[in-house]
């Protein structure tokens, strides 16, 4: 198949460059900022006017918050439960503890099917298995039927947002990318007409090929149920025409009950793209006869998941329903788009959640990648604090690169030791005051401002200026306006 | 299939271990499941009018065309939509009552009904336009519920044709997504009455909110993508 992309590993936490030096070739993009800053002020515009037409945002929050925290503190009871009335119900039930092993047991289920072509509904959870490159490493051709995948799989693109994957690609580069590979010479860039070639292009697959792979975004513990929330239609085909259906996800995505949908389902759409409800929600129970796939197997992909919720703090990040809201909202996401993050999680929440899948082996740059300006957490379905486990990732970072051999010595840290002794003592403290203000003198320019400093200083003042030292301390202004006034 | 056991047994001890604080039985996960903060709106509090109002706003934000008659003229307004659509060949689902064919575009010369039961895909495929009920209304999100009972047709029927007649009853319409929900916690009668609403916990369920869309280029919204790209709905005003 020509058009199918060749096996590339790509936005792998362990081969990425550190977010700054990523970052800062983004920068240097300004097509590819223009285009995401467009996508983002659109779906922001939109979520905002539907988050304050709902008078109980707030309470859904909060209850979604309350569900997802249950869930994840008995989470062994609830896949459990799932895990039974999915078989009762016909399904298949697979357990992986890593990407390895999931990719494993979604080929040896197509060598089974003797299946080598297989038609795919957009999932983060293979994304983040890399299961595409591998499938095609083992002769299997994948399609991608998602609008926005099949523009990053026929480009040979990746992907830059978790919900609109191919923001950073807009009418003009899509032409191109279609014209190309589908041999559509007169193609214009209309986004209609582009959106027309996708379903010429795939409606032969849907109805030919027989087994299909999906990601869920919730299983329902009380019913055995999966639920996938989708817009385009290309999921209803994948979860109705083949024979056989593969669905891997998250562990964490369980639910308790059917009812809490309806907590779930009114923030998830409103959160991500800005709708009331996404035109597609789809449930199904296990294997239902003459309708839909007569085979299906779920595979619940743990991939480190178990040791986030190991941890106190961490644990929220298991809390996420992808919404993307946090990205949308965050001024760093906004400036670099996603490839600069390294993973197929972008922005905020995957700077939180990427280095934790990584067992904090790689990806230690991605908790720097943020302000903390607080942003991704108000805007958060879920009520998670995000700025929280970024500062608890970064004191983890810390630690680790203090045990690093050599560290001793680093200026940084040397730096930071002799501060650590000059800020115990109030003396130390104004001396080093009065010393600053002296040595900064020879820096500060006429506009008050210092536009560059030497040796370790320069990394602050090469992306920001400094403020000059005022001419006297808080302290002193204080003690010279009260002997004035009394 | 060959369950891998030792991953299961690996991955839920690694939970075990993470969560010192789980519900120890069925009794406490329950209980402590009941106390979960419940405090967004549930029901609505619109009139009967409005609700249904409500409803076919929604469905027309969506691109979607609304008309509305009263159960005696159903037959004449799908005859209408029928013809205005343009196409002939339709597909039902096996449990459309009598009534809608008989009465309606059965008479029409140049269109054709054909009942699915059992068709091939390619047959449904080929079809230009279907027809069937629905399970539910949720006026709020202009939401239509399918729970894919032999008047709704299985799933792929209401997907692979071009044009969408779905036909809404005003009783079905709730205000909001919860209470549709806590309409699927009772079972359903077994002879269902007018005042009986429950639905039961479906085993397949679609929802459908406008028709098929998508904004992955430079997010401009199209309507239709793979699902069909026209949706029509009738709302049969037996509330009246």
């Amino acid at each position: 198949m020509s058009h199918v992309s060749p096996a590339r590993v790509s936005l792998d936490p362990r081969f990425a460059p550190p977010f700054p030096q990523a970052a800062e070739q983004m920068l240097r993009n300004p097509q590819l900022r223009k285009n995401v800053a467009h996508a983002i002020d659109v779906i922001q515009a939109k979520r905002g006017k539907l988050v304050v037409e709902k008078t109980d945002w707030q309470e859904l929050r909060s209850a979604a918050s309350a569900i997802r925290f249950h869930v994840l503190d008995n989470l062994g009871a609830y896949l459990e439960q799932f895990e039974a009335r999915c078989i009762a119900a016909g399904g298949h039930v697979h357990w992986a503890a890593d990407a390895a092993e999931a990719r494993r047991i979604i080929l040896d289920l197509l060598r089974e099917e003797k299946a080598t072509e297989v038609i795919k509904i957009k999932t983060m959870t293979s994304a983040e298995i890399q299961l595409n490159p591998f499938l095609q490493a083992a002769g299997v051709s994948v399609y991608e039927t998602d609008l926005a995948e099949i523009i990053l799989q026929l480009g040979e693109e990746d992907p830059s947002h978790i919900v609109v994957p191919a923001l950073h690609i807009n009418r003009s580069q899509v032409r191109e990318i279609f014209a190309r590979t589908m041999n559509l010479k007169n193609l214009s860039d209309d986004p209609k007409e582009l959106t027309n070639a996708a379903r010429t292009y795939l409606r032969k697959k849907f109805l030919s090929v027989p087994t299909a792979i999906s990601g869920a975004n919730f299983l329902v513990a009380e019913t055995g149920a999966v639920a996938v929330v989708e817009s385009e239609g290309n999921g209803r085909m994948c979860l109705t025409l083949p024979r056989t259906l593969i669905s891997i996800v998250g562990i964490e995505k369980v639910l308790p009950r059917f009812q809490d949908l309806e907590v779930m389902l009114q923030l998830l759409a409103r959160s991500a793209t800005g709708e009331r409800m996404n035109p597609y929600t789809s449930l199904w129970n296990g294997v239902t006869p003459g309708d839909g796939p007569q085979r299906f197997h779920v595979i619940l992909l743990d991939n480190g998941r178990s040791s986030i919720l190991a941890k106190n703090k961490e644990r929220q990040t298991l809390k996420c329903i992808r919404c993307a809201a946090c990205m949308n909202t965050c001024p760093v996401y906004r400036q670099t788009g996603g490839h600069a993050y390294g993973s197929v999680y972008p922005g905020p929440i995957g700077a939180i959640l990427t280095p934790q899948l990584m067992q904090m082996k790689h990806a230690q740059s991605l908790p720097y990648a943020s302000s903390l300006c607080g942003a991704c957490y108000e805007v958060c379905p879920v009520k998670i604090n995000i700025p929280e486990v970024l500062l608890e990732l970064r004191a983890q970072v810390v630690n680790q690169e203090r045990k690093q051999a050599g560290r001793f010595f680093d200026l940084m840290y040397l730096g930071l030791r002799i501060a650590n002794l000059i800020f115990a003592t109030a003396w130390g403290f104004h001396a080093a005051q009065r010393m600053g203000r002296i040595g900064l003198r020879f820096f500060t320019r006429n506009d008050g401002w210092i536009h560059a400093l030497p040796s370790l200083g320069a990394k602050w003042t090469q992306t920001r200026d400094l403020r000059g030292l005022p001419k006297q301390t808080f302290h002193q202004w204080w003690a010279t306006r009260t002997k004035g006034e009394k | 299939m060959k369950q891998p056991v030792p991953s299961r047994q690996r991955i839920l001890d690694r939970i075990r271990a993470a969560t010192p604080s789980a519900a120890s039985d069925a009794a406490q996960l329950a209980a402590s499941y009941a106390e979960l903060p419940r405090a967004y709106v549930r029901s609505g509090s619109l009139s009967a009018q409005a609700r249904v109002e409500l409803m076919i706003q929604r469905l027309r934000e969506y691109d979607a065309e609304v008309v509305e008659c009263t159960p005696a003229e159903l037959a004449d307004a799908m005859t209408a939509q029928l013809v205005a659509s343009g196409r002939h060949r339709f597909v039902a689902p096996p449990g459309t009552p009598n009534e809608w064919l008989v009465t309606s575009a059965w008479k029409i010369t140049g269109l054709e009904w054909t009942i699915d039961h059992g068709l091939d895909i390619d047959e449904i495929e080929k079809a230009e336009g279907v027809v069937t009920a629905a399970t539910c209304g949720i006026a709020d999100s202009g939401t239509i519920v399918l729970h894919h009972s032999a008047t709704e047709g299985r799933r792929v029927l209401s997907l692979l044709p071009d044009w969408y007649l779905c036909i809404l009853r005003a009783s079905q319409i709730v205000e909001t997504l919860p209470e549709y929900f806590s309409r699927c916690q009772q079972p359903p009668a077994l002879h269902p009455s007018d005042e009986d609403l429950s639905l039961g916990t479906p085993t397949l369920a679609t929802y459908i909110s406008g028709p098929s869309a998508t904004a992955d280029i430079e997010m401009t919204r199209i309507k239709g993508v793979h699902g069909p790209r026209i949706l029509v709905v009738i709302v049969v005003r037996d509330d009246k």
